[in-house]
């Protein structure tokens, strides 16, 4: 094999090594590209060609969706929820993080056992439940209804990241304040919480995507369309509009769209944290 | 662990813990409790029940749906092993080579399905694979194999396995992040003394990656194994458990059964035994899989 042959091998390998990743990237995308340019076509169009590109910009679809079902309600409900679960989470996991990993009191140990404790419970064994306990205290077909149950899922996970965070700041910093005549709760809020801002950051990346993407609790306990999630809107819609996909995929795309923003704009931050929390989850 | 000097008072403490705590005892464990109690319980309906003792447990038991639904979940939890950290594990080799460019930009594209909403793969997956508007009846039509156009998610013989693409579609991403970042701190200089040795891609990543991430791949093999046990808005989006109950696991029996039919004493044992086998199993992954927890961050 002479220098040349050589050379033109390891770059012909070199192309095809890159060639699989590139393939790969493609099908990972491809479904959701193929959604978003079918919501531009008429059923018509779709049915003639599903695979064929729109001819025109046609904002159709979307008119007819926002026109025929309350969209904006179902994004307000699935938004306004997902706030109050990560404010919730949030300071919950903020304040149970930074006992747990701070204090030896007397029941830290029944508290962490507790809260381990979720990682074996699958949510869908407490549907049934969930569901029967709501019923007797008449708290289904509330706004907030969804609201307890799946911050109680999240705070776990959310509390494990901050206390292991919280335990690579140095203590000093509190004692310090605390010589200084820093109260507890001052000392908590104005100097500790100022330094976990990036778990903070990290931990509501994570439950964002769990609040959006919610779908048992909701599916249990709404049953009053002017209450469902954006989820639980989907599946009905499905049912409404089986016959007309771009329709659907319209509805489908819509859902999609706070996500995959926030996905563009954070991707590496949103991969990080979501890994982390997998992990130590 | 500060001081004990620095510890707030019990009654600033409690003021802290205790309200989610409170809320947490109320969301999980009751509802557990309960479910217990009820599987004890026939419900004509919400407020009205009669103890029946263990005839829900002999229903159970004697429900053939159960076993095809735990079976069902083994299947996922197999195919899914294999689909994701399988593909997963080759990508990451072949994204970690010095040859290839933009890896970092495949990263990102390949983790985007993690971040998108189970129903909403569950509904993509169920077009793609539509007999009449799909695109892989389209793909197949215009090679002009016509005869091989099924509706997959129509027929008990072929659902679970077209069940199963959405799922490992889905998880290559994550599986992958995870394992890339193993590899990446994986000392240099060992690949770089087995080249001067001779070693090939294949055999690098045999030889080497492989031991050296074990760790990190048992992580994901517990992460896959429980993730494929609560398998539920998948399901539901695609194929609602059907056709019959042939694509039902048993996170779908136990809702079907329950919601479908009000058979609430009847769920609540369900769950319960949903409950035991997940929690058993997810105890056993870990227990056997976790050599050195502490190791991986």
């Amino acid at each position: 094999m002479t220098k040349m042959e050589r050379k033109i091998i390891s770059k012909a390998g070199s192309f095809f090594l890159n060639i699989i990743p590139f393939i790969f990237s493609i099908t990972c995308i491809i479904p959701v590209v193929w959604l978003f340019y079918s919501t531009l076509k008429t059923s018509a169009q779709f049915e003639s060609s599903i695979i064929a590109l729109p001819t025109s910009f046609n904002l159709e679809n979307y008119k007819y969706v926002f026109k025929t079902t309350p969209m904006g309600l179902y994004i307000w409900n699935t938004s306004r929820n997902t706030v109050i679960i990560l404010l919730l989470v949030l300071f919950f996991g903020f304040v149970n993080g930074y006992f747990l990993s701070r204090f030896r009191f007397r029941f830290r140990t029944v508290l962490l056992g507790f809260y381990v404790s979720n990682l074996f419970i699958p949510v869908h064994a407490l549907l049934v439940p969930t569901y029967i306990l709501f019923s007797f205290i008449g708290l289904t077909n509330r706004w907030y209804s969804t609201i307890l149950p799946v911050a109680c899922m999240e705070l776990p996970v959310t509390i494990f990241l901050i206390s292991s965070y919280v335990s690579s700041i140095p203590k000093e910093l509190e004692e310090a304040a605390a010589i200084d005549g820093s109260s507890f709760s001052r000392t908590l809020f104005t100097i500790i919480l100022p330094i976990v801002t990036p778990v903070l950051v990290t931990t509501g990346i994570i439950a964002f995507f769990h609040c959006w993407n919610e779908f048992s609790y909701s599916l249990i306990l709404l049953s009053k369309e002017k209450l469902y999630t954006i989820s639980l809107a989907l599946t009905r819609f499905k049912g409404e509009n089986r016959i007309d996909y771009p329709k659907m995929m319209t509805a489908m795309f819509i859902s999609m769209v706070p996500a995959l923003l926030l996905y563009v704009l954070f991707s590496k931050q949103i991969i990080k944290g979501m890994v982390a929390g997998a992990i130590k989850g | 662990m500060l001081n004990n000097r620095f510890q707030p008072s019990k009654l600033v403490m409690a003021a802290y813990l205790v309200p989610s705590f409170l809320v947490y005892f109320a969301m999980l464990i009751v509802p557990l409790i309960m479910a217990i109690t009820f599987s004890f319980f026939k419900f004509s309906n919400i407020n009205n029940l009669t103890f029946v003792g263990l005839e829900n447990y002999k229903t159970l038991f004697a429900d053939k749906y159960v076993w095809i639904s735990l079976k069902n979940n083994f299947f996922l939890i197999v195919v899914c092993m294999i689909g994701q950290i399988g593909i997963a594990f080759i990508l990451a080799n072949i994204l970690n080579s010095r040859l290839i460019r933009f890896a970092s930009f495949h990263r990102t594209v390949m983790y985007f399905p993690v971040t998108l909403s189970a129903v909403v793969v569950g509904y993509i997956w169920s077009m793609v694979f539509d007999y009449n508007y799909g695109i892989l009846a389209y793909v197949l039509r215009s090679l002009g194999y016509k005869e091989a156009v099924k509706p997959w998610l129509g027929q008990a013989d072929t659902v679970m396995l077209f069940v199963c693409i959405p799922l490992i579609w889905q998880y290559i991403g994550f599986h992958l992040v995870i394992i890339l970042s193993a590899m990446t701190s994986i000392d240099k200089s060992i690949y770089e003394m087995a080249e001067i040795d001779g070693a090939t891609g294949f055999r690098k990543a045999v030889f080497i990656t492989f031991p050296m991430i074990k760790n990190t791949l048992s992580v994901c093999i517990m992460l896959c194994i429980s993730a494929n046990m609560k398998v539920f808005d998948h399901i539901i989006a695609m194929t609602n458990g059907g056709p019959g109950f042939s694509s039902s696991v048993l996170a779908v029996y136990t809702y079907k059964k329950s919601f479908s039919e009000m058979n609430l004493g009847y769920g609540s044992a369900l769950s319960v035994g949903f409950f035991v086998v997940t929690s058993a199993i997810i105890a056993l992954s870990r227990i056997l899989l976790s050599n050195k927890k502490g190791e991986i961050t």
